[in-house]
């Protein structure tokens, strides 16, 4: 489809540990259309962060992406070479992670950093570089920007930090922007300004975004569409206002109904009964049969497909096979 | 900012300064350590060191000018003022002051020390590097194989199998000594024939030293490129090149230089055995010497010098790892 | 389905609480470089218990008919300078070396695990006091201070035969101070966990919660440095003997045994003499450093290198 920025189908990537192979995405599909924001919801655990870096194939030993496509733009980014692949990196599709504390490397100076990218993917020198660079940092709201620039990680707050890592991510204009759980780490009142930040600039430079969060809030405030992850696939996709008003797969149920305001991820952790799943040793059926309530025969023998069960809401769950 | 820089330089200055003020019990607590230590041989030079044609008066007369005849911690006294002035006393086995002997030999083991040490560096840290990178290759498993070997060989035993096979038996190399003997080489074929000399020995101490820090720059850069900024560097599209020698290797070296600066007085006196199986004119083979003629006074001088480099170096990696980190408060 | 859940949950924790111990034999029986280290180290000690019941002739036994004989099938690996078989010198050898090594370490540990430990446990003025004196230790070129203690030690005129004991003694109260500051560290950073807490709320009296609570935490990391400690303990060892300040004649050690290679014509002439005590020491040292690298992997495979 023509406004489709990214679509996924069917991606594998698997760990191959020294005590057995974990399915940590076990055939994903879905798809970003251009200037949407896509939530990537489910307990921690469940494949969000490795189904982003299998985007930018930027997974490590003992980890290996088995199969699938991720056309992006009309290019199969699984097929690239490392150096083609490499100019796609922090200029088409960047990345803004988790931890603002050791995502940037302690050695360097933030100017530094940002500069690295935008010399990389934008051919400027190093005193055009240093301008962008302290361009990027007033655009996400440093204050002292031109000082900030010449200072270490350590010497900015986490906040601070998280928006220098924005800095970072947008300095080449990208296309896909994934933010792997942006907010988690900080308190929440950063975390409010985080999140309005990214909306605004979301809107100037109409990126995508792929927002992975395990926080329904930051779901319902940001994204358009969403997809539910547990144990390595996708359970429930839909638009945002018809997943909170309808969800139908008893995971996602247990994840809105446990959703409290705004907490941090242990909490969340107990908020449905049960563990996620050892990946070594995932149960028989559908993965989520310990856990569910409605648990049913069928359920313990066989997997469920991710299907329509209304019009554009899919889920994979056996109490809604032949609804539609 | 050049503010910044200064205000940091300032920092350092006053760091340096509160760490040689810190050296200084320490030099103490070593003083007072070593002196006793040399106390508790059962009576003093004069039992050891027999001079037939001096009678009991002069022996008395010299104890006495020696302070021999006063309580330890009295002659701790006096021999700390002496070294305060610079002054070690004599050697009882040269029959010079200490200092005099300790300038003539100590050059040599600085040079033999330093040839290493840079060989080591250069060694070493590279195939940390790679072996880190390349984790469980055969690369990797390959000088795992070695550095077991170089931890495990004793060094005189390893010395002593390349005397023979490369001296004795090849004769490709000199068995022992630093220059020739005999022949007044100069310029270009002076240096020639002290490298010709240093090989084996050098083989022998940088072996030893390589071993550790190729496991120990492996073990580092194994733990960096672990990080989550190594991630970002990689996400950012930089080459893999880039990542591993910019971002990953500059953070894996902060631990690292603490190691060398341990690692340069204690190649030093580890080079003891070693010098002293080659011959090597250095300070080794006459510690042992001092050890064997209890010359007291020039083994006090040997060690007191070498507990000095051993600070100055461990105060020396301190500082590079400030300067290295911008992470380390100078407290 | 609930019953099994509970149950997974208790076997989870049975595996977790109980047996770290057992689970770190079974990752260590996996690791082949440290079998084969184990292994080694076992011969060794066979054959430095065994092998002295076993040969034809004593230690101490001489032939002056038959000196400096090569390897014969009579005498395996030849005999020295007064007729002795060398090959029952080298099992004697191998019982002074390894016990020398081994006793150091005990000493060591012991040292450097209780003042580490009340170093990390008192804090304060006693742990700058001990944290001092280490830092004293540690800034001393350890050979250097070593030689000067044997020679200073030798004009004590110690009966040879007890040498070997005041070498054990010397090796082991100069490595304490590197242990001192591992079980220091540790005790520092488990003192602030929970469970030391609910101790504290419990009343335990100080020294038990040193030694009941604490230390046994910290035996992991004890135990994987002790066994790095004894390779060099031995390797200490034999460099003083061989520079004549260790274990003196007629006593052999493995070091002392090399020492007569120093001749240039035994060097090259005589190899039966020196080379098989060198590799003993070589083999004995590279068996307990794969052993003891196996171990550290093992007993925190968070360390895994
Ligand atoms: N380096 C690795 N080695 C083995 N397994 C891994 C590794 N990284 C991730 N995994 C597995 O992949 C699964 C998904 O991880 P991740 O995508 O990080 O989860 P999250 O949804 O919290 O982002 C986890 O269950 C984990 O077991
Ligand atoms: S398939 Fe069965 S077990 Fe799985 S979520 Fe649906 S009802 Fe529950
Ligand atoms: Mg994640």
């Amino acid at each position: 489809m023509a406004d489709d920025l990214l679509a996924i189908h069917d991606l594998r990537t698997y760990f191959y540990t020294e005590d057995g192979l974990v399915k940590a995405v076990d055939g994903v599909s879905f798809k970003i259309k251009k200037g949407e924001v896509l939530g990537v919801v489910g307990e921690s655990g469940c494949g969000k962060s490795i189904t982003a870096m299998s985007i930018l194939k930027l997974i490590d030993p003992p980890g290996k992406i088995i199969s699938g496509d991720v056309i992006f733009e009309g290019i199969n980014l699984i097929e690239l070479k490392e150096d083609d692949i490499r100019k796609i990196r922090g200029a088409s599709i960047s990345v803004i992670f988790q931890e603002p504390m050791t995502s940037l490397n302690p050695v360097f100076t933030i100017g530094d950093q940002i500069g690295e990218a935008i010399m990389l993917h934008q051919d400027l020198d190093k005193v055009n570089a240093r301008k962008k660079a302290i361009e990027m940092l007033k655009t996400v709201g440093i204050p002292r920007a031109d000082e900030v620039v010449d200072e270490y990680p350590h010497e900015l707050s986490g906040g601070m930090r998280q928006r220098a890592m924005i800095a970072m991510a947008i300095s080449c204009n990208p296309k896909l922007l994934i933010a792997d759980e942006p907010t988690t780490a900080l308190d929440v009142t950063i975390q409010a300004q985080i999140l309005e930040l990214m909306r605004n600039l979301k809107n100037d430079l109409g990126s995508s975004v792929m927002l992975i969060t395990h926080d329904l809030g930051v779901v319902a405030e940001m994204a358009d569409y969403v997809i539910v992850m547990y144990a390595g696939k996708i359970v429930e996709e839909a638009e945002v206002v018809e997943l909170f008003k309808n969800a139908k797969h008893p995971y996602t149920i247990g994840l809105l109904q446990s959703k409290p305001v705004i907490m941090r991820d242990e909490d969340r952790l107990n908020s449905i009964p049960g563990q996620v799943p050892n990946p070594l040793h995932m149960p028989s059926g559908c993965y989520f049969h310990p856990r569910c309530s409605h648990a049913m025969d069928i359920c313990r023998e066989s997997q469920p497909e991710l299907k329509e069960v209304c019009e554009g809401h899919k889920a994979a769950c056996w109490l809604y096979e032949g609804v539609i | 900012m050049p503010g910044t820089i200064t205000k940091r330089g300032e920092m350092m200055r006053q760091y340096i300064t509160r760490r040689l003020i810190q050296m200084i019990p320490i030099l103490i607590g070593i003083s007072i350590l070593l002196f006793f230590i040399l106390q508790l041989a059962p009576g003093d030079i004069f039992s050891t060191m027999m001079n037939p044609h001096m009678t009991a008066e002069m022996k008395e007369e010299l104890r006495h000018q020696l302070h021999l005849d006063q309580p330890a911690y009295i002659q701790y006294f006096y021999w700390v003022q002496g070294v305060l002035k610079g002054d070690f006393g004599d050697s009882f086995y040269f029959k010079q002051p200490v200092t005099r002997v300790i300038n003539t030999y100590i050059w040599n083991s600085f040079l033999l020390s330093l040839v290493s040490f840079i060989l080591s560096v250069i060694i070493s840290i590279p195939i940390g590097v790679i072996s880190a990178t390349r984790q469980y290759s055969r690369f990797d498993y390959f000088f795992t194989v070695v550095a077991l070997i170089g931890i495990s060989i004793p060094s005189f035993y390893f010395g002593l199998l390349l005397i023979k096979w490369f001296s004795v038996d090849l004769k490709l190399f000199p068995v022992s000594g630093m220059m020739t003997p005999g022949v007044n080489f100069v310029g270009m074929e002076k240096a020639a024939d002290i490298l010709y000399h240093m090989a084996l020995p050098c083989i022998v101490l940088t072996l030893s030293s390589v071993a550790g820090l190729m496991r120990y720059t492996r073990s580092s850069m194994l733990e960096v490129i672990r990080q989550d900024y190594i991630k970002t560097a990689r996400a950012k599209g930089l080459r893999e090149r880039v990542v591993i020698y910019k971002h990953a290797l500059r953070n894996a070296m902060i631990p690292v230089i603490t190691i060398f600066g341990m690692w340069l007085p204690g190649l030093f006196s580890g080079a003891i055995i070693t010098e002293s199986i080659f011959n090597w004119p250095g300070i080794g083979p006459i510690e042992l010497l001092a050890v064997n003629n209890r010359d007291y006074p020039l083994l006090m001088g040997i060690n007191l010098i070498l507990a000095l480099l051993t600070l100055l170096g461990n105060l020396i990696a301190d500082i590079t790892y400030a300067l290295v980190d911008p992470r380390i408060r100078l407290k | 389905m609930e019953a099994k859940s509970i149950e997974d949950v208790r076997e989870l924790a049975t595996e977790d609480i109980m047996s770290p111990w057992k689970l770190a034999w079974r990752r260590l029986k996996k690791n082949k470089l440290a079998m084969l280290g184990l292994y080694i180290l076992a011969i060794m000690v066979l054959l430095s218990v065994v092998g002295p019941l076993v040969s034809p002739y004593t230690m101490e036994q001489m032939d002056l008919s038959n000196i400096q004989s090569p390897p014969s099938l009579a005498h395996p690996m030849g005999t020295d300078e007064v007729g002795r078989d060398v090959m029952t010198r080298l099992f004697y050898a191998g019982r002074i070396s390894l016990s020398v090594g081994l006793f150091a370490v005990v000493i060591s540990v012991v040292i450097g695990s209780v003042l580490g430990g009340i170093a990390g446990y008192y804090g304060g003025f006693i742990d700058s006091l001990i944290m001092r004196i280490v830092d004293i230790f540690m800034s001393f070129p350890f050979l250097p201070l070593l030689i000067t203690i044997a020679a200073v030690m030798s004009d004590w005129k110690v009966p040879p035969q007890y040498r070997m004991f005041v070498v054990m003694i010397l090796i082991g109260i100069l490595s304490w101070p590197g242990l001192a500051r591992i079980v220091r560290g540790q005790i520092l950073s488990l003192r602030e966990q929970e469970f030391m807490q609910a101790a504290e709320a419990l009343g335990i009296r100080d020294r038990r919660k040193i030694f009941r609570h604490l230390l046994p935490n910290t035996y992991a990391s004890i135990i994987v440095s002790a066994t790095l400690d004894l390779g060099s303990a031995i390797l200490t060892e034999s460099s003083l003997s061989f520079l004549g300040l260790g274990v003196t004649p007629p006593t052999p050690s493995w070091g002392q045994m090399v020492q007569v290679a120093r001749d240039l014509y035994t060097l090259q002439m005589q190899p039966w003499l020196w080379i098989p005590p060198g590799i003993c020491i070589f083999l004995t040292v590279m068996a307990i450093n794969l052993f003891g690298d196996g171990l550290r992997d093992a007993l925190d495979p968070r360390l895994k290198r």
